[in-house]
């Protein structure tokens, strides 16, 4: 059964391990440059405002390669498990239908959960193993952007993400794994629902889509239970002047839940209070006679943010609490196939 | 003996559309058996029940004695061929061998490639390549390597011309005595049927409207034609199959143990085609007859 599942498997296996070679051949060639201008930068040993305009450089020093292939990369994790699901996953077991073939396999001299349980764990396994390789491959080569957003903020918008942005989170760690194995059962299990590859393949894509938005918008941020904390608006605000917190002052790169702001009383406050939303000689103003921002404004009336955050510490409880998601719902997936194939209704 | 394949009320459903319903029947070992019947009359269905592909909804189904596809043993003990022969098109012959060797616990190498080398087929090509009748030798090669006991085959040669199919048939023969294998084979063309069975089943409708050993079919039916009369004055122990008639004569086919010595009949000997013929339209005539009814009522 192995051989089996190897032979018919082969040429997907083949065109991925070239696919895994290509991306790792790019990010090789230009790995060593980025990691060279990192140790040259003044990121390593900079201090408060300092790490800022430092950070700023460094990004500005970046060739315009690294900007292409930095979401490149990203965009090659988020999108692996959903190819694995469509060409893997939606075939396997729609193909022998639709040859009519499961007639030959099904009446050798191995049963018919045998042949499945095969044939899903060594594809499963390999639809895994490609996702992570990937996702490593790709935490080494961006290591040094990494290494900068934790100092200091600056950059693009697209450099200034923490590890628990919405793209970074399901493409670093564990959780490709995770999202691997799900696409790979769902795409499997869609294929053994309709019997057809290309049905099979529609209902997968836009499924695993629904799933790969919805996680980070309604989901992600209620799998732990936040901190809470008290915070001065001025350090909270990095936009210089609106009410919600952009960081939490000492721990840039938690992940904001969610962030109010509060009045002297303690009341919450949902406008910049008039005397503050356009005080005299803002910076950059011309004429200005004093150097003072709304955020600064509201500091001295005393205002402050209430912010619940996950902090980093818990980075890997999240991880493994997402991906452990991930992988029970591929085990509840891969057992409808079992099941529904179990009925012999073929 | 053990019965191959023993059937009792079982019945198969698709949706709300029964496609086998209330079959018992009981095939005994050792024979080749030809199970025949019009389109749509459940054979695929039975086939497919007894190799385990299906499970039924209704009755039960025995094939040597075991429930079918129960674990690999009882898998190794039958081999299947499906309708049209289907093989891996993108898999070459050889590769098909090792598929079976390696699925397969009593696999019989020499065997699988001593048959590909006598008929000729290369087993480097890829299955795609093949014509139609190579690649249902392909697909009977495996069936047979596996070793089987019992060997069922659904429509064989439905896709071939008539020289693949006589080919096929007498090659399907040879390793059948080869081996003492029993084989079930259906067909709704009886005349592929006539060379090879020594058993015929007969099945209209989900229901076994005839089944027994050629030779005794045919030593215990008779076709009868004489002057004009009606079927209902014959003596006890004839049963009428079916029967014709024009304005002055009358044709039956009748089955019966003993002779026929009624003087005004001319007895002859019948086919096991028209034989067969016979019971499907037997059965077919009765259906209308039963739906007129229906009408009738519904009046």
């Amino acid at each position: 059964m192995i051989w089996l599942t190897w032979r018919q498997f082969r040429v997907q296996a083949l065109t991925a391990a070239a696919a895994l070679a290509a991306f790792a051949i790019l990010l090789a060639a230009t790995g060593p440059q980025l990691a060279s201008l990192y140790s040259t930068s003044k990121v390593i040993d900079c201090h408060g405002f300092a790490c800022n305009n430092a950070a700023n450089a460094f990004f500005s020093s970046l060739a315009g390669l690294d900007k292409v292939v930095y979401p490149l990369g990203i965009g090659v994790i988020l999108a692996a498990p959903a190819i694995i699901g469509i060409f893997w996953g939606a075939p396997l077991i729609a193909r022998e239908f639709e040859t009519r073939t499961f007639n030959l396999a099904w009446t050798q001299g191995v049963t018919r959960a045998q042949w499945l349980a095969v044939k899903l764990a060594l594809t499963g396994l390999a639809a895994m193993a490609v996702t992570e390789a990937l996702s490593l491959i790709y935490a080494w080569w961006a290591s040094p952007i990494s290494k900068v957003i934790g100092r200091g903020q600056g950059g693009p918008q697209l450099f200034s993400q923490g590890p628990f942005s919405s793209v970074i989170f399901a493409s670093h760690g564990i959780t490709p794994l995770g999202y691997a194995a799900f696409a790979f059962t769902l795409g499997t299990a869609a294929g053994v629902l309709t019997r057809r590859a290309l049905p099979a393949m529609a209902i997968t894509l836009a499924i695993f889509a629904a799933v790969q938005l919805a996680m980070p918008l309604a989901i992600r941020p209620h799998l732990v239970s936040p901190s809470h904390t008290t915070a001065s608006i001025y350090a909270a605000d990095e936009a210089f002047g609106s009410l919600t917190a952009d960081v939490v002052p000492g721990q840039r790169n938690a992940w904001i839940i969610s962030s109010q702001a509060l009045n002297a009383a303690g009341h919450p406050v949902s406008a910049i209070p008039a005397a503050c939303a356009n005080p005299p000689g803002a910076p950059g103003e011309k004429g200005g006679t004093s150097a003072i921002t709304p955020a600064q404004c509201m500091q001295k009336r005393g205002y402050r943010e209430a912010i619940s955050y996950v902090p980093t510490s818990r980075y890997w409880t999240l991880q493994w609490t997402e991906t452990a998601i991930f992988l029970a719902l591929a085990l509840a997936l891969a057992w409808f196939s079992f099941w529904r194939l179990g009925r012999r209704r073929a | 003996m053990t019965a191959v394949i023993a059937a009792d009320g079982l019945g198969k459903r698709y949706r709300r559309q029964w496609a086998l319903a209330d079959c018992t029947l009981s095939i005994p070992a050792g024979n080749v058996v030809g199970l025949v019947g019009p389109n749509g009359a459940g054979k695929t269905t039975l086939l497919n029940l007894a190799v385990g592909l299906l499970a039924p909804d209704a009755g039960t189904i025995e094939v040597l004695g075991a429930s079918p596809a129960a674990g690999p043993a009882q898998l190794a003990r039958v081999g299947f061929l499906a309708q049209d022969s289907p093989v891996y098109a993108g898999l070459s012959v050889a590769d098909h061998l090792k598929l079976g060797a390696h699925l397969n616990t009593d696999w019989d190498a020499g065997l699988a490639h001593g048959r590909l080398e006598r008929l000729d087929i290369d087993p480097s090509q890829k299955a795609a390549t093949l014509s139609g009748g190579q690649r249902a030798q392909l697909a009977l090669t495996l069936a047979i390597a596996k070793r089987p006991e019992l060997l069922i085959l659904d429509e064989p040669v439905a896709s071939l011309d008539p020289l693949a199919r006589r080919e096929f048939l007498q090659d399907l023969m040879e390793a059948a005595a080869e081996q003492e294998l029993s084989v079930v084979l259906s067909s709704h063309l009886i005349a592929d049927l006539e060379r090879v069975c020594d058993y015929l089943v007969v099945l209209v409708g989900s229901r076994v409207r005839v089944a027994g050993p050629v030779d005794e079919l045919l030593a215990t039916h008779y076709l009868l034609s004489g002057p004009r009369r009606d079927p209902a004055s014959l003596p006890d122990g004839l049963e009428v199959i079916s029967a014709s008639h024009t304005d002055v004569q009358t044709t039956l086919l009748v089955r019966t143990s003993g002779p026929v010595l009624d003087p005004a009949w001319t007895v002859s000997q019948v086919g096991l085609e028209d034989l067969a013929l016979a019971y499907m339209s037997q059965a077919t005539r009765r259906r209308r007859r039963d739906n007129n009814h229906h009408l009738e009522v519904q009046k």
